[in-house]
């Protein structure tokens, strides 16, 4: 088992347009960069087929400083999922994007990161099961509560 | 695939994996659950279970090697101890990753509002 991660936000839009929302430099520029960073659109790479590119480099707003996000795509299946992987990233981080068209002009959006060690993977593989980290925060604030 | 995100993976995530790998059993969450009550011995923590000493032994060692416990060297009943510093380390993961995702789905919800053109703001 490692660190897994779900976060679930529901938006106005279709799938389609909430998928090119996270594939399209245009659209990723005005969300993209964590609170305190842009990410201008010359600085997003996006090659959108499997073992295509994912790249952003973001800037920080107060100091200039850059951060770069590189990744490459795992899986591209408009407009219903979307798998990258980032090699360097917290021992090999993957990122899954479901869309799960609402049918009421609203998307859900379903995001699941995981940082996958292969020696974990099997062990875990072996024993069916998955346990959500959430779960397993949730578990832990319990206890230090 | 394995060997390159092994050789590149930061020791303090590699530490976080065995926490998390160590947290996914059931047992050793039952035992951390009762060291979160108070200290206690191996004979004291094998009791509630149908399980030898034994079994918990590994089960502690596992903790211990995540560092989760830790076990008194002078005592000679080395009671267990829980770490609680480890286990907000691993809430702290959670937490950094989620507020990413947080604030970068708050300004999709502003985007996608401008794209309709209206003024509605995510809050």
């Amino acid at each position: 088992m490692t660190g897994e991660l779900t976060f679930t936000r529901v938006h106005r839009g279709s799938p389609e347009l909430l998928f090119a929302c996270m594939t399209e430099p245009a659209h990723l520029t005005h969300f993209w960069g964590p609170a305190g960073t842009t990410t201008p659109v010359e600085n997003i790479v996006v090659d959108l087929r499997p073992g295509g590119a994912f790249e952003t480099t973001m800037v920080n707003d107060t100091d200039g400083g850059t951060h770069r996000m590189r990744a490459v795509y795992a899986e591209v299946s408009p407009p219903d999922r979307l798998v990258w992987v980032e090699a360097g990233v917290e021992g090999g981080m993957r990122t899954t994007v479901t869309f799960v068209d609402l049918h009421d002009g609203r998307t859900e959006v379903v995001t699941h990161q995981s940082n996958v060690p292969a020696a974990y993977l099997s062990a875990e593989a072996q024993a069916g099961f998955v346990t959500s980290l959430d779960r397993c925060a949730a578990y832990v604030a319990g206890l230090t509560a | 695939m394995s060997c390159a995100y092994r050789r590149g993976m930061p020791v303090l995530e590699d530490d976080l994996s065995l926490v998390f790998s160590a947290l996914a059993d059931p047992t050793r969450r039952a035992i951390l659950e009762r060291l979160a009550r108070g200290d206690a011995t191996v004979n004291e923590l094998a009791e509630p279970f149908t399980m030898s000493q034994q079994a918990v032994s590994k089960h502690l060692k596992v903790l211990e090697q995540a560092r989760l416990i830790s076990r008194t060297r002078t005592a000679q009943s080395r009671p267990c101890v829980l770490e609680t510093e480890r286990l907000d380390e691993a809430t702290g993961w959670v937490a950094r990753h989620r507020q990413v995702w947080a604030d970068r789905h708050d300004r999709l919800a502003q985007h996608l509002g401008s794209l309709r053109g209206d003024e509605e703001t995510a809050r």
